[in-house]
């Protein structure tokens, strides 16, 4: 018996048992729609995570330096930074690393009171560099940014994000108007174009940038950074600029190894690894789930098929009594089962889709269905039809026909 | 057609003494005969039909239908020879229900090469007068009509052995008169039948009459009336069943 026959004879004997059929399909279709959602929810949510991440940094070609060891965790505030990385490092970075195009320091502590008359915010204030716009792709939307006289000069201005601009100045005009940062008064001079959301989820617009000299002298009084971006001429040359840099630094520094670095250096891919790879590991292990659901549908199709086999004995004594070898009633029962878990997980991958939509517009995040997902799991489903059906079709091929034909 | 020769079928209890159902058994049937096998039950007469019919094989002896041993053959080549050698017809019909008249004509073409020839299952149910129920399923049909759907199946293949089972067993005389009509006129195109029964009147369309006894042939004669009835009957296929 050829397979077109087989798969018609397949689909017509499931057809005369809708109820059966609909109930062996259930399993593997509510498996395969938890499947392809869960994987492709996954994978959207992969892909903003990674787009809010490219927002953050801006662009990619530059390493990012941090005061701290390697045990040193989370956003730094102005009594958590250790005093290790000065300006000097920087111009040294800046001079000594032929990888290193700029360098670009900053200051910042999220712990500072803004005020514009009544009203009160706490932004982030950040401490640039005149660079910072170029090196972290920022634009300015309205005003000008921080400039080299600004940074020399120490001034006391500010460039606002969009949040500080609601928050402060609703329905005003912000440019000129004087805020104050702890007390000291700040001219806004521009503010920044809308960034969107970071990894985290949160607004990266609540931010008051002001020069670094003037965040180190008249602000933070310190003379210590808490980051220093090198940008650098070649992206790919990341992990040597990375070495060179933590060379000049313990040397600066006078850490001889195995003493701990006091700084950290990182390229944006290895944070952005860092953080979507907790996404993806919580992905993998719902899609595991997904999959033992998959194969308890396939158990589902097993037990099922063993009744069906039973009720069909007369069936299979007929069919063997006209011609029909062990080989053929075998493979009619294995196609069934092939069959209708395909069908299954078809309708699965359908749903799962459709969830798919309506979870990522609700979240509003950019649909990202996982082909991958899709094409494995109409594959998992036909191969669960297969090895759940083998053992219903061995029993079923093996039944003796004169016992059949006399029941 | 048929030739047996020494054949022996042996059941094993449970306990493991045999229980001998055909002892040593030798005929030969030739091409186009129609004989009747009858004898009691437990007689072996359904052992024998079985090892026949390629449904089981003997535990000693040789058998050879249309000049080939099959008594060593394996599972798929009983399969094959049944498939295109022998067409059952059973005293329970044994339709697929829930399935038409023309698909259970049908079934046996599944397991030859090639396509199902829709057209010739048509043919073959109009030959047997139930072309106008071919779409009908077989639970709507009469248990003459299903006889009728089972030896249109019988015939799907062509097989030039059809065997028999008490084919009006399950039937009233009038439908069992014409189901033997209709075997009767296969006989003459043809056709070797062997048929099961302890029907008098059925006997009478068959030309010779072996009778079994406690696994032996008891006795193997001709039947005088035969030559009466079967040739010159010329009775088409009635359309009632």
């Amino acid at each position: 018996m050829n397979l077109a026959k087989t798969t018609k004879l397949a689909l017509l004997s499931l057809s005369r048992n809708r109820l059966r059929s609909f109930l062996m399909m259930l399993g593997v279709t509510v498996g395969i729609a938890s499947l392809t959602a869960l994987a492709s929810v996954g994978e959207a949510t992969r892909q903003e995570t990674m787009r809010r991440f490219k927002r953050m940094l801006g662009t990619f070609d530059m390493v990012i330096i941090e005061p701290g060891g390697a045990s040193t965790r989370g956003m730094p505030s102005l009594a958590t930074v250790e005093p290790v990385l000065k300006f000097a490092d920087a111009a040294a970075i800046a001079a000594e690393i032929p990888a290193v195009r700029q360098v670009s320091e900053m200051q910042f502590a999220i712990d500072l009171d803004v005020k514009y008359r009544d009203k009160a915010t706490s932004p982030s204030v950040i401490g640039v560099a005149s660079n910072w716009t170029e090196v972290r792709g920022e634009e300015i939307a309205a005003g000008r940014g921080i400039t080299p006289d600004d940074v020399a000069s120490l001034a006391r201005v500010a460039v606002i994000g969009q949040d500080v601009v609601t928050n402060l100045f609703p329905g005003e005009n912000p440019l000129g108007q004087t805020l104050r940062i702890a007390d000291v008064p700040f001219q806004v001079q521009g503010i920044l174009a809308s960034r969107g959301v970071g990894p985290g989820g949160a607004s990266m617009d609540n931010t008051v940038v002001i020069p670094v000299t003037t965040a180190s002298r008249r602000l933070f009084n310190r003379d210590y950074l808490t980051a220093v971006i090198a940008q650098l001429r070649d992206p790919a040359q990341s992990a040597s600029a990375i070495a060179d840099i933590s060379a000049l630094l313990r040397e600066r520094h006078g850490i001889i190894p195995p003493v701990e670095d006091d700084f950290r250096v990182s390229s944006p891919e290895a944070q952005m690894t860092q953080v979507t790879e907790v996404g993806s590991t919580l992905t993998k292990v719902l899609v595991g789930v997904a999959v033992i659901a998959t194969l308890i549908g396939g158990t589902v199709i097993m037990s099922l098929m063993l009744i069906a086999v039973s009720e069909r004995r007369r069936e299979i004594g007929i069919r063997r009594a006209v011609g029909a070898s062990r080989r053929d009633i075998m493979v009619q029962f294995l196609i069934e089962a092939a069959v209708v878990a395909l069908i299954g997980g078809i309708v699965g991958v359908l749903i799962g889709v459709a969830i798919t939509l309506l979870i990522t517009m609700l979240s509003e995040l950019s649909p990202a269905i996982m082909w991958s997902a899709v094409g494995g799991s109409v594959l998992l489903s036909a191969g669960i039809g297969l090895v759940f059906g083998l053992q219903p079709a061995w029993r079923a091929a093996n039944i003796d026909p004169i016992e059949a034909l006399r029941s | 057609m048929i030739e047996i020769h020494g054949i022996s079928r042996i059941y094993m209890r449970e306990d493991g003494t045999p229980v001998p159902a055909l002892r040593d058994v030798s005929f030969s049937i030739g091409r186009g005969e129609f004989v009747t096998v009858r004898g009691a039950s437990g007689s072996g007469k359904s052992s024998l039909l079985n090892i026949l019919g390629c449904l089981d094989t003997p535990t000693a002896g040789t058998y050879r239908l249309d000049g080939e041993d099959v008594s060593g053959y394996t599972d798929e080549q009983r399969s094959n020879i049944r498939c295109h050698k022998i067409g059952f017809v059973f005293q329970s019909f044994n339709l697929l229900p829930r399935t038409t008249a023309v698909e259970n004509v049908e079934i046996p073409a599944l397991y030859v090469g090639g396509r199902v020839d829709r057209d010739r299952a048509l043919d073959i149910l109009g030959r047997v007068g139930l072309a106008e129920r071919a779409g009908h399923f077989v639970s709507e049909l009469s248990g003459g009509e299903q006889q009728r759907v089972a030896i249109a199946r019988a015939l799907m293949n062509d097989a030039p052995l059809l065997l028999a089972d008490e084919p009006t067993g399950n039937l009233d005389s009038a439908a069992g008169e014409s189901i033997m009509r209709l075997l009767a006129e296969l006989h003459r195109e043809g056709r070797t039948i062997v048929l099961v029964t302890h029907d008098d009147g059925v006997a009478a369309y068959a030309q010779r009459e072996l009778l079994i006894r406690d696994g032996l042939i008891a006795s193997d004669r001709p039947l005088p009336g035969a030559s009466a009835h079967a040739p010159d009957s010329t009775a088409a296929v009635p359309a009632s069943g």
